[in-house]
């Protein structure tokens, strides 16, 4: 198997700034560009390193970039990206696109989306991607080029497919119910993190005014003042931790989002399966129907009522020859029909199989990384309990020299 | 204008046994027929047939009645109290509810250990309710009222914001009822007041109350000395000094209950937040194979962090507001008492000032007046030792508050620790291939 890009190629988004140009209805806009720079990966045995490319993107252009892989490759786990606005904020975090703490989130997104498709066996193929890496000029003529938007299944229909497929897979139909779950599990689970950060944040804070207080008391105070005065100080430095303990929590509310997102992409390859059994139960039918109709036709007898049955009873039969014509023009029909269906079948149960095995592959990918995201979450947890446990003994130890 | 406050002619060495309190008698001119020693002074044996002389070998001039109590204050002030000199100890415990036709109470068991002369048991265990802790604490703030006397617990609880038979709120009364009592034990002059002994040894205090009462009237109002309508001119810096500190302090610890309050509400509704957040890893835990475990286990571990915090919470309410509570009131019954002691100085004041104006060309200054002088030295000798005294325990009290805050929240974050580190390793397990 060809290794992945990720392993020939080192690919950063390095740098983010903002923008002012015009846009298509050429009205001036802001907008932050990002700077990916890739470097191929080289041997020991060159010694040196290879050059460093680089190229600007916005946000907009990842955009085209993934709706061109999901379409092209329906069968695959696409990556998400980072959200496009500021969602499950808590207070604190300002929901602007432009605010810098954000932008900085999003770079990282943007870059974590780059790493997961240069490791995907499949994807990371794709001549589109490796252009968006490569190529700033003319990427975005060469991506239309490809006519990807054509092949895009309209939202309708899938949603009609959903509703009216008769036999789907049931390992996909289970699928569908784990992966709306999941996105109902995560949202909850974010929005709650928000508001629990949210509180912890206050009782940090409010711990700052014992600083002041102490320190006004000590005032007055001749044998407890310098205790009171350096506990006070103890307290400042509590109140102030809670800034960085939950900036570094936000990368793992990163990291829920990103499954969160990903519940999505599962949910597509659901879709697209189910898409494709409609399809394939309608040509079926219609296969059916026609070969009914010709038989009909061929042996006049008429087994199930149709309006034309009817009325060429009431309006009186056609000639033999008209027969004979629409018994041919059927026959072909039933020919063509066949055929298709045989393809159909065969493209259903290639992308089962292709697609079952990507979900295999994810289903690995995120029970590790979701591992490794609660270990991360506790080691955090553990740290802020270890800073409490200074602070506090410092704290204490001031008291005991009142 | 005043003269100069002068000693009155020593009459000898006395016994402090056989000498009245100057506060004891009226404010009436003439004196009565001798009282029996004053329920308001009754002193130690030992004492009272040493040759007086302060540590520091300078012999102590007795002949001053006004500097008897606040001699005695000063000399136990330098005692080390610690269990081996003490003579009494005080507790309550065992709070116990009555049901009865008119009302339901509370009443809590007071245990007394003695080696006092004053007492006749070394033994003594009664019960109490609040109304007769009340009822002590305004007999001492009557007959000794140039001292401070410690702080209760609110009296008037707002019914139905607060359960007043709820564990919480009377473990809380009990601990700040002893408190008071023990107070009232380390101090050299209230623990001989006799309401005090009455207090811990009668059967039936109520028959006493009554007894009480009916002498009061008799003796008209003979300890309380009113002293209204004279405005004092200016507070002697000292004392206005004891008077600013102790407004700043109470200002202070005012904002550090708000503060300790508010960082009670944050906590509870930080609480509130997790105990939700929790249970959505189980959830998910539950549609998860591999994850489950790991999911379940943070979910517990959140379920602990809730845990601690709660018992944090109420540590911080039933333990740290109430002391500081009954430090706000402490403070204010003080300054009530440099008023009272405002009060005496004027009324002496403005005696002296129209004898001053007679312009009679008497050396002696009248008996009234010396009486008034007397009793101004007397108040701010005793309110000077008790403060430095106050101070002193403040400062104990404070430490040890202050570092029971500080434990407890170390407490709390070691719980959250352990509940974090533990499940580290059922995180990074490896599920076996099967």
């Amino acid at each position: 198997m060809e290794d992945c890009l990720a392993k020939k190629m080192e690919i950063t988004v390095s740098e983010a700034e903002k923008r002012t140009g015009r846009n298509a209805m050429n009205i001036q806009e802001t907008y932050t560009a990002y700077l990916i720079e890739t470097r191929a990966v080289e041997s020991q045995n060159e010694g040196q390193c290879a050059p460093v490319e680089s190229l600007w993107r916005r946000y907009s252009e990842f955009e085209l970039l993934r709706n061109y892989l999901s379409v092209t490759y329906p069968h695959i786990v696409v990556p998400p990206l980072p959200e496009k606005r500021a969602d499950f904020v808590w207070h604190k975090l300002s929901a602007d696109n432009m605010d810098p703490d954000f932008v900085e989130r999003r770079r990282i997104g943007l870059e974590n989306f780059l790493l997961r498709v240069a490791s995907h066996p499949v994807l990371c193929q794709d001549k589109i991607f490796y252009a968006f890496l490569m190529q700033e000029g003319g990427w975005k003529e060469m991506v239309n080029e490809t006519g990807f938007q054509l092949k895009a299944d309209s939202r309708l229909k899938a949603l009609n497919a959903t509703f009216r497929v008769k036999s789907p897979d049931k390992r996909f139909t289970e699928l569908k119910h784990y992966s709306d779950e999941l996105q109902s599990v995560i949202s909850h689970l974010l929005r709650v993190r928000a508001r629990v950060a949210d509180r912890l944040y206050g009782v940090y804070k409010v711990h700052g005014n014992y600083g002041r207080v102490f320190s006004e008391w000590s005032a007055i105070e001749k044998e407890m003042g310098d205790g009171l005065q350096s506990a006070g100080h103890h307290m400042d430095v509590y109140a102030a931790s809670i800034d960085d303990i939950l900036e570094e929590e936000e990368h793992y509310a990163d990291q829920l989002k990103e499954y969160l997102f990903y519940a999505e992409a599962l949910r597509a390859v659901c879709r697209k399966h189910e898409l494709m059994q409609y399809d394939l139960e309608m040509a079926a039918q219609d296969l059916t129907s026609k070969k009914q109709q010709c038989e009909e036709l061929a042996t006049g007898t008429v087994r199930t009522f149709s309006l034309k049955g009817m009325t060429s009873k009431l309006f009186g039969q056609e000639t033999p020859e008209q027969r004979e014509a629409k018994i041919k023009v059927l026959e072909e029909q039933i020919q063509e029909g066949e055929e298709q269906l045989k393809s159909k079948n065969l493209e259903g149960r290639d992308f089962v199989k292709s697609a079952w095995a990507d979900i295999e592959r994810f289903k690995e990918q995120k029970n590790h990384d979701l591992k490794e995201a609660l270990i991360s979450y506790a080691v955090m947890q553990i740290s802020m309990c270890k800073k409490g446990i200074q602070v506090w003994t410092n704290a204490k130890e001031c008291f005991s020299k009142m | 204008a005043a003269g100069a406050p002068k000693p009155l002619p020593s009459s000898g060495p006395k016994s402090l046994r056989e000498m009245p309190h100057p506060l004891a008698t009226s404010s009436s001119e003439e004196m009565g027929p001798p009282l029996t020693p004053s329920p308001d002074l009754l002193l130690p044996r030992s004492i009272a047939d040493k040759d007086l002389s302060l540590p520091n070998g300078t012999p102590v001039d007795t002949s001053s009645p006004a500097s008897s109590s606040s001699l005695l204050n000063r000399l136990q002030l330098d005692d080390d109290l610690d269990v081996e000199t003490r003579d009494l100890f005080v507790t309550v415990d065992d709070p116990k509810k009555h049901v009865c036709t008119m009302e339901t109470y509370i009443t809590y068991r007071v245990t007394t250990k003695t080696t006092r002369a004053e007492f006749d048991l070394p033994e003594y265990s009664v019960r109490r309710r609040y109304q007769d802790f009340d009822w002590l604490r305004n007999k001492l703030e009557e007959s000794q009222p140039t001292h401070l006397i410690p702080p209760l617990p609110e009296k008037f609880v707002v019914k139905g914001v607060v359960d007043r038979f709820s564990e919480e709120f009377v473990e809380t009364r009990r601990k700040a009822l002893d408190k008071f009592l023990k107070r009232i034990t380390d101090h050299p002059v209230l623990s001989f007041n006799e309401h005090f002994n009455v207090f811990l040894t009668a059967k039936d205090l109520n028959a006493y109350k009554k007894q009480g009462m009916a002498l009061l009237s008799k003796m008209g109002e003979s300890v309380k000395y009113v002293t209204g309508g004279y405005k004092l001119r200016s507070r002697p810096l000292e004392f206005a000094a004891i008077g600013d500190y102790l407004d700043t302090f109470s200002l202070k610890l005012g904002t550090i209950d708000r503060i300790a309050q508010r960082i009670i509400k944050e906590q509870l509704e930080y609480l509130v937040e997790l105990r939700e957040y929790g249970p959505v890893y189980s959830t998910w835990g539950g549609l998860e194979v591999e994850l489950s475990e790991p999911l379940e286990g943070v979910s517990a571990c959140i379920g602990n962090c809730c845990t601690a915090l709660e018992e944090l919470s109420e540590d911080m309410t039933e333990d740290f507001l109430p002391v500081l509570r009954e430090y706000i009131l402490y403070a204010e019954s003080m300054k009530n008492v440099l008023k009272k002691r405002d009060q005496v100085q004027a009324e002496y004041e403005a005696k002296l000032e129209a004898v001053a104006l007679k312009r009679e060309d008497r050396p002696k200054v009248p008996t009234d007046v010396e009486k008034c002088q007397d009793r101004v030295e007397c108040f701010n000798a005793d309110l000077k030792a008790d403060m430095e005294r106050w101070q002193n325990n403040k400062r104990q009290d404070f430490r040890q508050l202050l570092m029971g805050m500080a434990d407890k929240n170390i407490q709390y974050y070691e719980k959250c620790l352990t509940a974090w580190e533990s499940i580290i390793p059922l995180l990074q397990d490896k599920p076996e291939t099967k």
